[in-house]
């Protein structure tokens, strides 16, 4: 009778030898640069994609918001009365498109520098996330999920197109309330998505100066003045 | 009597200490009662909507789309309601984020810059009122230079929380070990 772990064991060390013969042939071309980085394993001081990250998160939200408050205006109409607050729908929904637009024209450079960065990330070894996921699954899953929402996004947008000009062009609300369920559900989304990107670096400390300076004993007073 | 009420009141005093430490929940392993931080969350809504309207505004400009004055006008809106929940929220982290050598001084612009920040955001926001009242079509030429001043103060103050968050790593699992255990 084949004992199959036995097989299994066996395989597995073939292919743990061609691979580290790879490793040593093979050299990543992260090596060509290593010099060029600093101690965040960057070559420069700080992130961009958490940076670009922001308007991405900012401008598709407040887009959704503004949708659900030109389409419940009716309801709205006698608070902002009350508060002498002139508002118009009109108004409201050009808020929606026009931030929903700008979300899907920059998510293109957040997810850009998001690869760019982490094919230099170094994630602290041995922690788990809240979650209990480690660094290259968490990592894997937002790279993956971020592609997913750019392709989300750009969907949500054309489609916002079609009904502020064509489909709904002569309603007063102007976006259908399944546009404004898929935008709500893209947005919790989007939430857990970011966690796992804040975990990264609160964690998982890729990127951060001090983190990786901590756990490679490298001298903090030094470097950081 | 009177003894019996001042002791009290002594007694009073000196437990508030202890209530204002129960209103928190225990410090997890990154200093935080909550689970991350919140501010960053929460300055996504400042960041993006205060330089959006600025964008907003000069692509309205140039392209003369009077109606995306009217998007910065709204943007600008939800960036001052924004910021003064980032200042509630950027506060007690602050305050739990055990600044160490130059953050310290950085943390300190960086609260000044944000406090101001709110008081400028303000006063756009209600200077633009009270232009848009009298015409929505039209944006006066003084709020390109207005605008030009915001976008660098909001760059410079993400500036400083960058250098809080990537270089000195506030908050952050290993910088808060290192903080506890002394060696910070």
């Amino acid at each position: 009778m084949i004992n199959f772990q036995n097989l299994y064991n066996y395989i597995f060390n073939i292919f743990g030898s061609v691979y580290s013969i790879f490793s040593i042939v093979i050299k990543s071309p992260i090596s060509d640069i290593s010099e060029k980085l600093g101690p965040n394993d960057l070559p420069y001081k700080i992130p961009i994609h958490p940076n670009l990250v922001h308007l991405t998160i900012g401008l598709f939200a407040i887009g959704i918001a503004f949708d659900i408050a030109g389409a419940f205006y009716p309801f709205e109409k006698r608070i902002f009365r009350f508060l002498a607050f002139p508002v118009t729908r009109v108004g409201f929904h050009d808020v929606g498109w026009y931030n929903v637009l700008a979300a899907s024209f920059i998510t293109f450079f957040t997810v850009a520098s998001g690869f760019f960065e982490m094919l230099l990330a170094v994630p602290i070894p041995g922690v788990k996330s809240i979650l209990g996921q480690g660094a290259i699954t968490t990592m894997i899953i937002h790279a993956v999920g971020g592609i997913a929402l750019l392709l989300v996004i750009i969907g949500m947008t054309i489609w916002r197109g079609y009904l502020r000009f064509k489909i709904r062009k002569d309603y007063g609300r102007q976006v259908s309330w399944s546009y404004l369920t898929l935008g709500a559900l893209t947005l919790l989304v989007m939430g857990l998505h970011g966690s796992l990107g804040a975990w990264l670096a609160s964690d998982f400390g890729v990127h951060i100066t001090a983190d990786q300076l901590l756990i490679n004993g490298g001298n903090l007073t030094e470097v950081l003045q | 009597m009177i003894h019996a009420t001042l002791s009290y009141m002594f007694s009073v005093i000196s437990d508030v200490d202890l209530i204002i430490l129960n209103l928190l929940p225990p410090l997890n392993e990154k200093n935080l009662p909550w689970i991350d931080v919140i501010h960053p969350i929460v300055v996504h809504f400042v960041i993006a909507m205060a330089l959006g309207a600025v964008v907003f505004d000069f692509v309205g400009i140039i392209f003369k789309k009077p109606n995306l004055f009217e998007v910065s006008f709204l943007n600008l809106i939800v960036a001052t309601i924004a910021i003064f929940i980032a200042i509630v929220f950027g506060q007690i982290e602050a305050g739990l984020s055990n600044p160490y050598g130059v953050s310290r001084d950085i943390l300190n612009y960086h609260s000044t810059i944000g406090w101001s920040l709110a008081g400028v955001l303000s006063v756009i926001s209600g200077w633009r009122y009270v232009s848009r009242q009298t015409n929505p079509q039209v944006l006066s030429k003084g709020f390109v230079f207005v605008d030009i001043v915001l976008a660098v103060l909001v760059c410079t103050q993400v500036y400083l929380g960058d250098m809080l968050v990537w270089i000195y790593g506030l908050h952050t699992v290993p910088v808060v070990e290192a903080v506890r255990e002394g060696i910070l």
